[in-house]
């Protein structure tokens, strides 16, 4: 068990390979296939909770605030992401509302309350209660979490509705891609650390 | 620990190092500075929050919720949050959040509406709003109170509260047709508007709010008259065919106008919310003030046929009052029909004649006591009124009041309310009474006596003829006889060829002889006086007898 626990495999080739300590600007690659095995993780425990809070923060801003504006002779219209979920959902393509709801909102929720649980622990260097559960759930959760495909479609909307009507691209826009960022380099497959780092 | 202190004394005392159990990373502060941001945000937004009214509007027509702005002066004071039915589903209420600044729009008279693509009399309105779709339009309002609820007007108020000018008051029996919008015209150019009109508290008459603009509400004076210029006004008058309207618009939707009388002397600006009589027409806006009125009762014992309630009044020839009763009455104690007949007269409008009386006799107007005194003088002095005709075609008749100093005395009693006037018949009446009076004198004429006396002189006549024709005739005829005779006999005396008309001629050829001969003999005497005495010289030329004329 404990000479597994020092042992990492590429993702791409299947080859074994013994875990390596990096340091700054060091990753480690696979000598078959030359994908990246291991990247040195600068943050540490307590600064991925500071940055996780941070984060449940502007999911609450992206939530709550309208991500863009657009006006047009007067007609003003707003949007937070819950409304253009509920846009969707009062089209005939309801079930696209519940798939987007799971993408940019539901999703990313669940993987921060499951960062937070997860290290809250941690800070104490202790496992949390179902910790297993939680980090396969992380995992499950991440292709499901779209904030950048959100994101970038919004851009794109702003930019191409610019011409048309006055859009105005409110504070909900900004926290959703200072979010989207945070979410690449919380949630990514860094988390992985944790199994090596609590065990 | 103790054990670490326990160690020989050779060796250096390791020192006790302790591990900061909790240290905080500097990351923290990408944490603690979102969670600022967010409170900062939440806290402008719960300073920016302003108050939440609702107000009722009959129809939620263009009312959208998080979307129908609230709007004054173009800009964005508020926004609905919700629109609902009323829990009656009479109206519909919609929630409207205010920005912190709009505060002043919770006061209890402020006012809401749907501002609305309009058409109006005095055009058109809104238009914006097709593009925009419907906002609320809201204007702040002065109370000191401050509401929750508003019913919403369901047409734009004409006027706002921060527009520059005044309001005024109008009191009318009617309306006419007048509506809120209708101009209000100072010499035919537009200077406000009717804002609003109600009845009456009693609904006895119509109040009518207008609105001058500044700065013309400057006009609008303590002297101003208002007049109701709807419409067209035609008068026929001794110079012909008048018309007369203030503007083409004022004839569909009606109209004010206001003048102060030309010569109005210490005039100054009317205060705001001034009450003014809207006259029904120019002339009678312009009319010296009317002043308060008095009733006065008159007793007419004639037929009042062809008077009429509103039927003039006059003093002296001066109109000053009106008809306002015509009662029938009954007379128990004569058991006649006598007309009752109730005036109102103003004299104030008597103008000069009214304010030097009262300077003269310090008399005050308001003092009843002394009115009703001075009202028993004037009919001491011979105060009658009079119902004349005003025009003969027609019958119309009208109250004249004037001095009779030759009518008959009448007690006046002080006391008496309405003030009575004695009454004396009219003029026709007067005619009526003095034929009557002849009529009368004629019958009590001895008609029957005179005609006996007159039946016996004729039958004498009648005698005396019969002598004149049996005697004094047949003497008449002898003595024409006689006469025709003695003419006959003169006229053969003057025939030509009558011996006495002979002797005649001869006589006078003699008499002319005679006269020939003297003047030759005052001739020759003239000549020669001398012969008087000598008598004729002998030797005497022929020609000295030769008559002197021949010389």
């Amino acid at each position: 068990m404990a000479s597994t626990d020092r042992l990492i495999i590429c993702e791409h080739c299947d080859c074994v390979y013994e875990r390596v300590e990096l340091a700054k600007h060091q990753k480690a690659l696979c000598l078959r296939c030359g994908a990246v095995l291991q990247r040195h993780n600068g943050l540490d425990v307590q600064q991925r909770l500071a940055l996780s809070l941070t984060a449940a923060i502007l999911w609450m801003f992206a939530n709550f605030y309208p991500v863009m504006s657009i006006s047009l002779q007067g007609l003003h219209n707003s949007a937070t992401l819950w409304d253009s979920v509920r846009a969707l959902a009062t089209g005939p393509i309801t079930f696209i509302a519940l798939v987007a709801a799971i993408a940019i909102i539901i999703a990313p929720m669940f993987q921060l309350l499951l960062l937070l649980w997860v290290l809250v622990h941690a800070l104490g260097r202790r496992r949390s209660p179902a910790f297993s559960l939680c980090m396969r759930w992380l995992e499950t959760l991440r292709p499901w979490s779209m904030l950048e495909v959100c994101l970038l479609g919004s851009m794109v909307a702003v930019f191409k509705l610019a011409g048309l009507l006055d859009v105005l691209p409110g504070l909900g826009l900004i926290a959703l891609a200072a979010l989207s960022l945070l979410m690449i380099r919380l949630a990514g497959r860094d988390i992985r650390d944790l199994w090596v780092y609590l065990s | 620990m103790s054990e670490d202190s326990n160690h020989s004394a050779a060796q250096p005392a390791r020192p006790a190092v302790q591990t900061r159990r909790f240290s905080v990373s500097l990351v923290w502060i990408v944490p603690i500075v979102a969670v600022l941001v967010g409170i900062s945000l939440v806290v402008h937004n719960w300073l920016q929050e302003g108050p939440s009214i609702q107000v009722t509007f009959k129809t939620g027509q263009g009312l959208e919720a998080n979307k129908t702005a609230v709007k004054y002066r173009n800009v964005v004071i508020g926004q609905v949050s919700e629109v609902e039915l009323s829990q009656d589903q009479k109206s519909v209420t919609a929630t409207i959040k205010l920005v912190k600044q709009a505060e002043n729009f919770t006061r209890q008279d402020s006012l809401f509406w749907v501002v609305r693509p309009r058409i109006g009399a005095g055009g058109v309105t809104g238009i914006d709003t097709l593009f925009s779709g419907d906002f609320i339009g809201a204007d702040a309002g002065q109370s000191d109170t401050r509401a929750k609820t508003f019913t919403g007007l369901e047409t734009p108020p004409p006027i706002t509260y921060g527009e520059p000018g005044k309001r005024f008051n109008l009191h009318a029996s009617d309306l006419g047709s007048l509506g809120v919008g209708s101009p209000v015209y100072y010499r035919k150019i537009q200077v406000g508007q009717v804002v609003s009109y109600a009845l009456d508290a009693n609904g006895k008459g119509v109040n009518v709010e207008v609105f001058v603009h500044a700065p013309n509400d400057a006009f609008v004076t303590d002297n101003t008259r208002f007049w109701n210029a709807s419409g067209v006004d035609v008068e026929v008058g001794a110079n012909g065919f008048a018309l007369r309207t203030e503007s083409l618009s004022s004839l569909m939707v009606g109209g004010v106008a206001f003048r102060a009388p030309d010569y109005s002397p210490d005039d100054q600006p009317a205060a705001e919310d001034k009450t003014f009589e809207l006259f029904d027409d120019r002339p009678a806006a312009l009319a010296p003030p009317a002043g308060k009125a008095q009733y006065l009762a008159l007793r007419f014992d004639q037929s009042l046929r062809g008077l009429k309630v509103g039927a003039p009044v006059e003093f002296l020839g001066m109109e000053f009052g009106r008809v306002v009763a015509i009662n029938l009455d009954f007379d128990a104690k004569t058991r006649t029909f006598p007309v009752n007949v109730g005036i109102v007269i103003y004299p104030q409008r008597l103008g000069q004649a009214h304010t030097k009386m009262l300077k003269v006799l310090n008399h005050n107007p308001d003092d009843e006591q002394a009115g009703v005194r001075l009202m028993g003088t004037f009919i001491d002095n011979g105060l009658r009124a009079q119902a004349r005709s005003g025009n003969l075609l027609t019958g119309q008749l009208y109250i004249a009041l004037d001095f009779y100093p030759k009518a008959p005395k009448v007690t006046f009693d002080p006391t008496a309310r309405p003030i009575t006037i004695p009454t004396i018949p009219s003029s026709l009446e007067q005619l009526q009474e003095q034929f009557q009076a002849m009529v009368e004198k004629i019958n009590k004429l001895p008609i029957e006596r005179i005609a006996g006396n007159l039946d016996a002189n004729l039958v004498e006549l009648r005698k005396a003829l019969k002598q004149f024709n049996g005697k004094t005739l047949p003497g008449i005829e002898g003595t024409l006889q006689d006469m025709s005779t003695t003419l006959k006999s003169a006229n053969a005396t003057l025939a030509d060829d009558s011996p006495q008309r002979e002797q005649l001629s001869q006589t006078l050829d003699d008499l002319g002889r005679m006269t020939r001969s003297m003047r030759e003999l005052a001739d020759y005497l003239k000549r020669n006086p001398e012969s008087l005495l000598r008598g004729r010289p002998d030797n005497a030329p022929a020609d000295a007898l030769q008559p002197s004329s021949r010389q």
